[in-house]
């Protein structure tokens, strides 16, 4: 599978000798351009309403600019919800989520991928079932399910939930990995060199599969650190927040609150650290994916 | 028990547990709810009793629920078309090797990092008729004479209309980055040596994309559409933020539904039971993947 | 008696011996949704519980804020045996009532009441503190809503008083309409102020000489010509005289900014609390808009109110230490500090009677209007899944069918009667 790390050359980019690829490659570039539009304009309106006034954000017509553009925001933001407190819970909670659940898919996908034993086939396709229900419909189940375990209100509650419905589909995504990118030969070899079967998984495979066990951590960050159900119906007490629930605390009754700029500030401190995140680590989450998405 | 299994048994045994409780039980837990006259308001003082089929029977019988399932068929098919199409442009373009690509590639997946709750309130700006920007400039281009009413007009052509439309654009803005990371991911596992061939055969722009890169990603394809089936008729955030449903129901779908049924009208045996056609819904496409996935597997 | 009823007794009698010797000092969990001003909401909370826990050694009070965006499912999940407060504002008494039997939910004071200064408040408002001759906590936010008006436009306009009457609005709101081509520059007319149509027609229900069930909470009685009334003066302002955006019938309209814009001239029942957020977040209107009483009808004049109420939980192991506290709330001074800081008007006269409710013009309307006032609560644990402004609900269907599908009406009152009777009948 090496050709998997080869970079194809983009079929635009390549100069043909063809009239027609110019016209289809100018076509390409104006979808490109409204493509852009489309993703950037809710991210611009995000970061010009954190710098400018209410009555601008309400503003009939719309302004695009802010005439005063003023960091006020950010620190009504951070009074109404303590930011940094908040961003830290969540990189707490999203962390111990994702490398939880990494940890766990990992040792399921490798054995699905790898071996043959009884009752295989079933535990696949359970895994596979939890992906067929609503989200919506687990609300009050899974609830009254932590408050039996004792873990409302608490941090563990809230990442043993992110962690199991974040690992079907890990599972199911690294499971794809394991079959294609590593090749049976390296076990085997450990396995002679009298590694006992978890010694090989955790001495040979294990490093291999770094980048697909980043992939899959990644999901989890993103999606603990996108949450806001249930965080917020599982935390109580106002110290233990995340980033997510705090935001949520701008609506007003009905919906607007009293500081829309306020609550766009904190929506853009809150994309930061995920961005930040993203930016270092996004060579790798590609390299990972890349040989688990061929084989599924 | 051999060693072997004995150690495939506790390696998968944790996500085994987690799924099991945090996965089967809610979701046997909810179909068993669909079979009973499970009420809120009366839970306390009359208990549950067993109703058979009633409650899907009952709402069957709702023309306004068989027009959600249509709706939720229609804006999870369109959704899917419109942000695996602009999926596949993208993915290719942040796949060469240029200068910035980095850059690129965040802003093209920063929508990532937007929560849906979030992105919603910002799309409801961005939609609404008498502050939207995007009718500041049509109007000022001269584009329109009166404003679009994003999420309002009822005006229908067939099942589709403007409100529907602009919810399946928000969707599929959503929706976006993590079909472009599968993509992009299938992308660099194509062998450039098969583009190199169709040069050779002197092949343009379209029929490389047609005759290599497409059935090269058709596996990443086939998984990707599958979970975006499954996840697109469960989706609920966007939908009941943005519109509620309205106008005229022509925005609702089947999960708002059960939202409304459970958590409005507090009558959780009817919800339980229209995530019970939900997931009648998701299991075929499920025996469909995993048809066309074993026929492929046989050639 | 069997032993583990005698040990649980003895344990029980012992801890309260204790208790009423060492006098331990109790932590209640108080919450409260955010109202007005988050900040100041915030700062007014945690000074009365400052005040508080310096007038006695007894009791501390642990407060949270819970914000409106998870106070549903928190509230069902709570009605259901999740794990709840001491103590909290609250809202839906009768149906949180009801869902939670007497297991969960809201706690009737009983015997407790009596430490509660009941008497001084509003008898209205204490009856949305109430539910089947129990009494749940005590009021504090009166919500009563009257009409708002750009008084610039009126002027503008030539018209020199607040309409008074129905046939008067829609004189007026004509007037206040302005077209350009296509597009409605300005509607003379809008319903109300909160995103919820139903609650735009109980007022005009009202005022047509409707009411929505008997008094006991058995019979829906809402098949009669006051809907038919109620209904058709919605539809033609919309579909006849065109003066109201049917737009603003859609999830998603937002009202305050298109008044502060001058793009619609007046509300039929606004929230009173726009004033003094007005006065504080839009003063670029300052001077340019007046309430006024709400519209005279067929019948009355009745206006939309209700009242939060402060309550406690069942399941607290220290119901008394709550009363405490709610007592301590209930004082004049401290339901004032309350209603500054929302905006919100008080649920005691000696409140209203204060120079913060009539410093302002504005103000002397808002109490004057609260003699309109007519709860929005009904005797009916149903009432609130009935009364719901979600697509599917029954009033709600009923109006969006009349007034933007214009499909008959008398057919929808029948099916909404029909339905409506059936939820009342749902727990019986």
């Amino acid at each position: 599978m090496s050709d998997a790390i080869i970079q194809s050359a983009p079929v635009w980019a390549k100069p043909t000798s063809r009239y027609s690829d110019l016209f289809n490659r100018a076509l390409i570039l104006i979808a490109l351009g409204a493509l852009l539009i489309f993703i950037l304009l809710p991210i611009f309106w995000m970061l010009k309403s954190s710098f400018q006034s209410t009555s601008e954000v309400h503003a009939i017509p719309p302004s695009w600019w802010a005439a005063n553009p003023s960091f006020e925001p950010y620190v009504i933001a951070n009074k109404i919800v303590p930011l940094l407190k908040y961003i830290w819970n969540s990189i707490f909670v999203s962390a111990s989520a994702a490398i939880l659940a990494g940890i766990i898919s990992c040792m399921a996908a490798y054995v699905l991928a790898r071996f043959r034993f009884p009752g295989a086939t079933l535990i696949l396709v359970t895994i596979l079932l939890t992906q067929l229900i609503p989200p919506i419909t687990r609300v009050f189940p899974v609830y009254f399910l932590i408050q039996n375990l004792g873990l409302l209100d608490s941090y563990s509650g809230l990442i043993l939930a992110y962690t199991g419905f974040a690992v079907p589909y890990a599972v199911l995504l690294l499971r794809g990995y394991f079959q294609s990118s590593v090749p049976a030969e390296l076990e085997e070899a450990a396995m002679m060199d009298g590694c006992t079967y978890f010694g090989a998984f955790v001495r040979v495979i294990l490093p291999i599969c770094l980048p697909g066990i980043a992939a899959v951590t990644i999901f989890t960050f993103l999606l603990a650190w996108n949450d806001f159900l249930w965080a917020s119906l599982l935390l109580s007490s106002g110290d233990a927040k995340t980033i997510q629930v705090g935001i949520g605390g701008f609506a007003g009754e009905g919906g607007g609150g009293r500081y829309p700029n306020a609550f766009m500030a904190a929506c853009v401190a809150s994309t930061i650290p995920a961005l930040i995140m993203f930016f270092f680590v996004q060579k790798w989450l590609v390299g990972g994916l890349t040989a688990g998405a061929v084989k599924s | 028990m051999s060693e072997k299994n004995l150690f495939c048994y506790l390696m998968v045994a944790p996500a085994l547990f987690l799924t099991l409780i945090l996965g089967v039980y809610p979701m046997i837990d909810t179909m068993i709810i669909s079979f009973q006259d499970y009420d809120l308001l009366t839970l306390q003082s009359g208990g549950v009793n067993w109703v058979g089929i009633d409650n899907y029977s009952k709402i069957l019988a709702d023309e306004r629920f068989v027009q959600t399932i249509w709706q939720t068929v229609w804006m999870t098919v369109l959704a899917i078309l419109f942000s695996v199409s602009a999926g596949l442009l993208l993915a290719q373009i942040i796949n060469v090797n240029f200068k910035g690509r980095g850059i690129l590639r965040t802003v093209v997946l920063s929508p990532w990092f937007v929560p849906p709750v979030t992105a919603s309130a910002i799309w409801i700006w961005l939609l609404n008729t008498n502050a939207s920007p995007i009718n500041q400039v049509l109007m000022d281009w001269g584009l329109i004479d009166s404003n679009i009413r994003f999420l309002a007009d009822s005006t229908t052509w067939g099942p589709f209309n403007i409100p529907m439309l602009s919810v399946v654009a928000v969707r599929s803005w959503n929706g976006l980055p993590i079909i472009i990371i599968f993509l992009l991911a299938g992308l660099q596992s194509i062998p450039k040596s098969l583009y190199e061939a169709a040069d050779m055969d002197g092949a343009g722009m379209f029929q490389k994309f047609y005759h290599v890169t497409l059935p090269m990603l058709r596996p990443v394809l086939m998984i990707l559409l599958a979970l975006l089936f499954l996840g697109g008729f469960g989706h609920f955030e966007m939908n009941y933020v943005m519109t509620g449903g309205g106008p005229r129901n022509l925005t609702n779908v089947l999960a708002v539904w059960t939202y409304q049924e459970g958590f409005q009208f507090l009558r959780y045996g009817k919800a339980a039971a229209a995530s019970g056609i939900i997931l009648l819904m998701t299991i075929t496409i499920s025996i469909f993947y995993l048809w066309v996935e074993s026929k492929d597997n046989r050639k | 008696m069997n032993l583990t009823k005698k040990l649980a007794l003895l344990a029980f009698s012992s801890t309260m011996a204790i208790a009423s010797v060492a006098k331990a000092e109790t932590t209640i969990d108080f919450w409260s949704q955010p109202y007005g001003d988050q900040i100041k909401w915030q700062e007014s909370y945690e000074a009365l519980i400052e005040k508080y826990e310096a007038s006695q050694s007894d009791v501390k009070v642990n407060f949270e804020i819970l914000p409106w965006s998870d106070s549903r499912t928190k509230w069902l999940a709570i009605a259901q045996g999740g794990a709840a407060p001491d103590c909290a504002d609250m809202w839906w008494l009768h149906s949180f009532s009801a869902i939670g039997g007497d297991k969960y939910g809201p706690m009737p004071l009983g015997d407790l009441a009596s430490k509660l200064p009941i008497d001084e408040f509003y008898p209205g408002a204490m009856q949305d503190a109430s539910w089947r001759g129990d009494i749940y906590g005590v009021p504090w936010r009166g919500d009563v809503r009257l009409m708002l008006y750009r008084s610039d436009a009126m002027k503008e306009a030539g018209i020199e008083d607040a309409p008074d009457t129905w046939d008067e609005v829609v004189e007026v709101a004509k007037k206040l309409t302005v077209r350009d081509g296509n597009n409605v520059t300005r509607w003379g007319y809008g319903f109300g102020t909160s995103a919820k149509i139903v609650d735009w027609l109980m007022p005009l229900y009202w005022q047509a000489g409707g009411e929505f069930m008997t008094e006991d909470g058995k019979t829906a009685t809402i098949d009669n010509d006051a809907m038919r009334t109620a209904l058709k003066w919605m539809h033609d302002m919309v579909n006849v005289h065109k003066v109201a955006d049917p737009d603003s019938f859609e999830k998603g309209y937002v009202a305050r900014p298109l008044f502060v814009a001058n793009r619609v001239a007046m509300f039929g029942s606004a929230e009173q609390a726009w004033g003094k957020r007005m006065e504080a977040e839009n003063p670029e209107v300052n001077g340019l808009w007046s309430f006024a009483r709400s519209a005279k009808g067929p019948e009355d004049r009745d206006s939309f109110s209700g009242a939060g109420y402060l309550g406690v939980l069942r399941g607290t192991e220290k119901a008394e230490a709550c009363v405490n506290w709610l007592s301590f709330l209930a004082k004049d001074e401290n339901m004032q500090a309350l209603s500054e800081a929302s905006g919100n008007v008080a649920t005691k006269p000696a409140v209203m009677a204060s120079e913060f409710w009539t410093d302002r013009p504005y103000k002397l309307v808002v109490a004057e209007a609260l003699q309109d006032a007519h709860t929005s609560q009904h005797p009916a644990p149903a009432w609130s899944a009935v009364s719901t402004s979600e697509p599917g609900g029954i009033l709600y269907d009923m109006i969006y069918s009349t007034v933007i599908e214009q499909k008959d009406m008398d057919e929808a009152i029948k099916k909404a009667q029909g339905l409506m009777q059936a939820e009342l009948d749902r727990t019986e």
